[in-house]
């Protein structure tokens, strides 16, 4: 193996464009979803005061 | 700075995103030698650094935490690639280095299958040490293991590498 070979074959390592745009986007991203146990829980406290209305000015009360 | 970024400063982050963007991209390139993989994977480590923020001691050096993330994602892309995967610049070597017509079709090929057919950890301690010719402290600061640890890499490396390519005459 010739080793004067392998040292030509090297990658070409410069970036070529900004990165910034890609990652914005995914931060921008991670912002807007809302994780599913806060659905989950959302929908847990819809149930509780479809099944207890009267528990909502209780709710209401201490929030 | 760094007391920012790990505090959760969005510009902090955008500041060193920007610094430190090209030297992980080579860094991943380096090891994938994949232009589409190397920028998603470069993104990817930022997001992982980003998340992981908290962590960070921001009295260490940030470049060679962003290399420690990068490494392994890398390692990770290739063992999802596979030895297919494995690619030489095409016609187009490093442009600092002078081209040689000896290297082309067959043996090219059998280069890169010889290189992609190595297991992970082998196939970036060769590529890095190699081809890329990135000092062995180095690699090993980035791979996470010793110096002696990247010679081993390298030396296994070389002796599948050698079985695998004694049919190219080495002149």
């Amino acid at each position: 193996m010739d080793t004067n070979r392998l040292k030509q074959l090297r990658a070409d390592t410069d970036l070529k464009r900004d990165l910034w745009p890609d990652m914005r986007r995914r931060l921008d991203a991670r912002t807007v979803r809302v994780p599913l146990l806060d659905w989950a829980l959302a929908a847990a406290v819809v149930a509780w005061a479809v099944i207890f209305p009267e528990s909502l000015l209780a709710l209401l009360y201490h929030l | 700075m760094l007391d920012r970024f790990a505090a959760g400063d969005l510009v902090a982050f955008e500041a060193l995103f920007r610094e430190y963007q090209g030297p992980v991209y080579g860094w991943i390139m380096r090891i994938v030698r994949d232009r589409g993989a190397a920028e998603d994977l470069t993104v990817e480590t930022f997001w992982r650094a980003w998340n992981a923020r908290a962590r960070f001691d921001p009295t260490r050096s940030f470049g060679a935490w962003l290399r420690r993330i990068a490494s392994n994602l890398a390692l990770n892309h290739l063992k999802r690639r596979g030895a297919a995967g494995f690619s030489l610049p095409d016609g187009g070597m490093n442009a600092t280095a002078p081209q040689n017509p000896a290297i082309e079709g067959e043996t090219r090929a059998a280069i890169a299958r010889a290189f992609g057919e190595l297991p992970p950890k082998l196939q970036a301690a060769a590529t890095l040490a190699l081809i890329e010719e990135q000092p062995y402290s180095e690699i090993a600061a980035g791979l996470g293991i010793s110096v002696n640890g990247v010679k081993s890499r390298v030396f296994r490396a070389v002796r599948i590498l050698r079985k695998k390519l004694e049919w190219i005459r080495t002149d």
